[in-house]
């Protein structure tokens, strides 16, 4: 069983000197049904052999009991014999019962011999079965690795037409230096335009401050505006109509921003 | 136990299961007979991973680099084999794909695995990766 490995391995050693090594999947797939189907062979067979001897004991042992009936039963005549003062009775069924017992020892013999075989089988029953189960999970891994290599090899194949070779981790070590470079010098740009901003809004202070461009209100502001306002309506007596609202001064029409 | 996933059944679980974490995960079902779901992981650097699940596993897979990209190839091989004891739920492997070797960084888990254990271990799978080919950056071209 151990030359699995070995078998496999001469695969490859093959396969380096042929063209394509997809043979060897198929071939590894190949070698490891074979291996399975003997395994398999190999527990039927061992099952068969244990049904076997499983019966052979049974038999011998049937046997054993009523040779061991036939013992007591010949152990009973004896004493009784003895016991009627009929030694030379006791004798001849002394004589028949020497031979059984020669009998059951051999019988016993046999039995264990069989007992012996049983638990070896069994366990050669067992070891199949776990080779057999190691083997199909090793048909799953070849199976899988084969399905994964397929779609790898249909990527390269797409890559292949435009002379870009199959994209490794090596590619994408270098496309994620490149987003961090991007990123920097997005995150370069961004500052460099939040300074821009802080010059700008400093400049604007300071136009405020010498009151060059309009500032944003303040409550000194709104009195002064609200006072505007005023002024015009205190010089007539009357409210003034609609109409004349339009020959007012652009001071009184409060502004918007 | 629960019922063992099969490719498709995985693949439209991650697609409807609202308590999966796929931020940043893109997935799609290739193939047809024998399908696997291929992978791009957005923050990963578009790391593509391909994952099968035959019988009793799920397999995941990400391609590292090409035996092309390596300057010497016995002592890169050495270092993967020192380096694949030390990394967690991955092993390193060589593949052949279409005529050139590729190694390949891999994991395996059942495919009766809940399905935030195969969330986790595409994560892991895709950070391992990029973390090897960090680590190997002097012995590659």
């Amino acid at each position: 069983m151990a030359s699995i490995w070995t078998k496999i391995i001469t695969l490859f050693r093959g396969a380096a000197h042929e063209a394509g090594t997809a043979v060897v999947d198929a071939n590894a797939l190949r070698i490891l049904d074979q291996e399975v189907r003997d395994a398999q062979n190999a527990l039927v067979r061992s099952r068969d052999d244990l049904a076997k001897i499983m019966a052979q004991r049974k038999i011998s042992a049937d046997k054993l009991g009523a040779k061991q009936a036939k013992q007591a039963e010949y152990g009973n005549y004896i004493r009784e014999a003895l016991s009627r003062d009929n030694r030379a009775l006791a004798q001849e069924v002394a004589n028949k019962l020497a031979a059984v017992e020669a009998d059951i020892a051999t019988d016993s013999k046999v039995i264990a011999d069989y007992d012996a075989s049983i638990s070896k089988l069994q366990a050669s029953a067992r070891q199949a079965e776990t080779v057999i189960n190691r083997l199909k999970q090793q048909i799953d891994t070849v199976k899988a690795t084969e399905s994964v290599q397929r779609a790898q090899a249909a990527l390269a194949a797409n890559t292949a037409g435009t002379g870009a070779k199959l994209s490794t981790a090596l590619d994408s070590l270098e496309r994620i230096k490149q987003r961090q470079t991007e990123r920097a010098a997005q995150l370069e740009v961004a500052e460099e335009m939040g300074k821009n901003q802080g010059e700008d809004a400093d400049l604007h202070r300071r136009l405020e401050q010498a009151g060059i461009v309009p500032g944003a209100s303040s409550g000194d502001s709104i009195l002064a505006r609200f006072e505007r306002e005023q002024r015009p309506a205190l010089s007539h007596e009357s409210a003034p109509q609609l109409g004349q609202s339009v020959g007012a001064t652009p001071d009184s029409v409060p502004k918007n921003g | 136990m629960n019922t063992p996933w099969t490719t498709h059944s995985l693949f439209d679980a991650l697609k409807s299961d609202a308590s999966a974490d796929l931020g940043g995960i893109d997935l799609e079902l290739v193939g047809g007979v024998e399908p696997t779901v291929s992978i791009v992981m957005r923050e990963h650097g578009d790391l593509g991973l391909q994952l099968a699940v035959s019988g009793g596993e799920i397999f995941v897979s990400a391609p590292l680099c090409l035996a092309s990209q390596v300057k010497n190839v016995a002592e890169f091989n050495e270092a993967c084999l020192r380096l694949n004891p030390l990394n967690p739920l991955s092993n390193l492997g060589l593949q052949n794909v279409n005529g050139e070797d590729l190694y390949i960084v891999f994991g395996e888990l059942s495919s009766r695995s809940p399905l935030d254990a195969v969330v986790e271990e595409i994560r892991v799978l895709a950070d391992n990766t990029l973390q090897a080919a960090e680590a190997f950056a002097d012995h590659l071209k």
